[in-house]
């Protein structure tokens, strides 16, 4: 994985308000909290739908290859309330994302921290156990 | 060259067995459920009682009372040739050429605000508020905000709803309810007339007897139409009947028989 | 670009050859990703209590002042209700729809215990909630709900999970006869003193109590007591008794918080669910998971 250090967010906590820990489906029937993956690349899609909202991201490895991820980003109540919007996130947006990768081996992670493009890093809604919502 | 081919049969071998398995793992997308994957069957209306006879009642702030179980008088086809731009026209031969493929109502997605079912409806309503509740499509709800607040708050949470965020206002012994917020994903009937992100909705809803509802419709959707149209709709009340629960989803999923 | 993400050279240097073996490597890896995580002993149970907001703390505490009245002098429920916290004391012990265990659970029948541990070696992946379908009381609604008040029908509307409604009659009927059996059952009310009590029955037998895969049968019997201490705060006292699944009455505290910084949204769950896609399935016939 040397190639493919990610960089560490030092995440700063924008939230304010209580927000309640809902899951809508086990995290540990589809999430690996033991396969963290840190990724930057180009938002390529933004789907703001329920139950999860999801963005897809364009990553380029050191030789040139580009991988699309996907996503997952808490439900939109959850997102809301944090203070995302649904013109958060945009197509061309540069992130870092934060998750924990799915176990069925795809290329999509739960997301727990991103970078957004005007530099605030915010919780990503996860139902991961131990997120911070 | 003996060495490529080898690794090359290796590498074929190594992708088989997990082929095998990613075909038996359930697919990605979002798709109808294996019970009923082109859509759920069409539900069986229940024939309403004959509406009873009477003056229409009043809310305790003296307003209409619309309080009641609703069922549609005819046909849930809008009886009205919206007049479309192209691009929407064409949308439209589409989806009736297709006689109901892809609808979205039988993929257990929300109606919207202007589709109906011929399934009962029932208005609750308060001073602050009116809730209709569906029995049919989604089983789910509209509210009628009557609180004098503006639809901004709300299209800021959600610029792009099914169903809409509803204002509402009296006019006399009129019930005028404004609606906008809308996605381009509702069919407006089961012909599959289209409308876009800019459509505004307005309801007038009356109740001249006990035993009737009138509401008359206009859309105004400057991307689709290339002027508004209204049309009207009249619902009975049915004394003795309550929403029954019906959960499309369950259905579609096959953890309910239709 | 699979081998250069897992750190492996591929072999020679022939596109198709490439893209073969990073295809097989993907495949490889996966398939052991997946056979180790099927059979897990990974009952949520097992997971500390989040450092987050909620579980685990105090329980979250609405503004004071007065209750709003109805017409006819009983509380006013009405507003947009937080997402409840289930307590013991003053522990908050589980939220949302209940993705950590929830308290008091009585001795279960043989066929019940079986069926919540099966559930819970398939880490829950069969849970109505992933797929969209109803929760049903007396499971926590995900997000907000919105009760409406009027003197003789009380709904609650759901945000989250199929964004469905119920109705709490509270003009003096009783239970209709010959009920068919819903996700919802069907709920008669009373008033005692300020705590309305609200008696369901009429459950089908499908949907999950909670995310901890606790089953029902279609004879539970549900008592929920409403109760608006001031104009912030929420408490439902919660009693369930189910002789065909639990040896034993169960009862739980849950308390929520008036929302006032938000308007409920329109959530529609199956408008892009992705999840059953992915999640591992030991069982996905669609019958009674």
């Amino acid at each position: 994985m040397k190639k493919y250090a990610g960089v560490l967010i030092a995440a700063l906590s924008l939230l304010g308000g209580a927000v309640p820990a809902m899951a809508h489906h086990s995290f540990a029937a589809e999430y690996d909290a033991n396969k963290p993956v840190t990724i930057t690349g180009t938002v390529t899609k933004v789907e703001w739908m329920n139950p999860h909202a999801r963005f897809y991201v364009d990553v380029k490895t050191p030789d040139g290859k580009v991988t699309n991820w996907n996503f997952e980003l808490g439900a939109i109540p959850v997102l809301l309330k944090q203070g995302w919007r649904k013109t958060s996130l945009k197509e061309g947006d540069q992130v870092t994302v934060e998750g924990s990768r799915a176990k069925d081996g795809s290329f999509s992670a739960n997301a727990r921290r991103v970078s957004l493009p005007d530099g605030r890093k915010v919780f990503a809604g996860s139902s991961a156990p131990n997120a911070d919502q | 060259m003996n060495t490529n081919r080898r690794e090359l049969k290796f590498a074929i071998t190594l992708l088989t067995i997990p082929a095998i398995a990613f075909l038996a793992l359930p697919l990605a997308a979002q798709q109808p459920h294996k019970a009923f994957p082109n859509g759920v069957p069409p539900v069986k209306a229940r024939k309403p009682p004959a509406p009873p006879a009477g003056p229409a009642p009043k809310a305790e702030d003296g307003h209409t009372d619309f309080t009641g179980v609703w069922v549609l008088q005819g046909s849930t086809t809008i009886p009205a040739e919206p007049s479309y731009q192209p691009w929407a026209q064409k949308l439209y031969e589409q989806r009736k050429a297709a006689k109901g493929k892809g609808d979205p109502e039988s993929l257990c997605l929300p109606d919207g605000a202007v589709r109906v079912t011929a399934l009962p409806y029932k208005f609750v309503q308060g001073p602050k508020m009116i809730v209709v509740l569906s029995e049919g499509n989604t089983h789910s709800y509209r509210r009628f905000f009557l609180d004098g607040r503006k639809p901004d708050a709300q299209l800021d949470l959600d610029p792009a709803m099914y169903t809409g965020v509803s204002i509402g206002h009296w006019d006399g012994a009129a019930l005028v309810v404004e609606t906008v917020g809308f996605n381009d994903k509702t069919w407006l009937d089961p012909t599959g007339k289209p409308h876009s992100d800019a459509m505004k909705l307005t309801e007038r809803y009356t109740r001249p007897d006990l035993g009737h509802m009138n509401v008359e419709i206009t859309v105004d959707d400057d991307k689709a139409l290339t002027k508004p149209f209204t049309f009207k709709r009249v619902f009975t009340l049915a004394p003795g009947w309550d929403v029954e629960e019906y959960v499309c989803q369950a259905i579609l999923d096959g953890v309910e028989q239709p | 670009m699979t081998a250069a993400l897992f750190g492996l050279d591929p072999i020679g240097e022939s596109k198709v050859k490439k893209w073969i073996f990073s295809a097989s490597v993907a495949g490889v890896l996966s398939l052991a990703v997946i056979a180790l995580a099927a059979p897990q002993n990974g009952s949520n149970a097992a997971t500390p209590p989040a450092r987050g907001r909620g579980r685990g703390g105090a329980p979250r505490r609405g503004p004071g002042g007065p209750v709003p009245l109805l017409s006819d002098g009983h509380p006013d429920f009405s507003g947009i209700w937080n997402g409840q916290q289930t307590i013991a004391g003053n522990d908050v012990t589980s939220t949302g729809p209940g993705s950590s265990p929830t308290t008091g659970v009585p001795p279960m029948l043989p066929w019940a215990a079986k069926v919540q541990a099966d559930r819970a070696k398939n880490q829950f992946a069969d849970d109505f909630e992933a797929r969209c379908l109803p929760g049903g009381p007396p499971r926590i609604p995900p997000y907000h709900i919105s009760l409406f008040s009027t003197p003789k029908l009380v709904l609650m509307l759901f945000e989250g999970n199929t964004h469905m409604y119920r109705q709490f009659f509270v003009d003096g009927s009783d239970h209709p006869k010959n009920l068919k059996p819903t996700f919802y059952g069907d709920s008669r009310a009373h008033w005692e003193g300020d705590q309305l009590v609200v008696d369901t029955i009429g459950f089908n037998d499908i949907s999950w109590i909670d995310g901890q895969g606790h089953p029902h049968s279609k004879q539970m019997h549900l008592v929920e007591k409403f109760r608006r201490p001031d104009f912030g705060n929420l408490q439902i006292e919660v009693d369930i008794d189910d002789p065909g699944t639990y040896q034993g009455h169960w009862h739980m505290n849950r308390v929520t918080t008036i929302e006032t910084g938000m308007e409920m949204t329109e959530y529609v769950c199956n408008e892009n669910n992705q999840d059953p896609g992915h999640l591992d399935h030991a069982n996905n016939d669609g019958k009674h998971p």
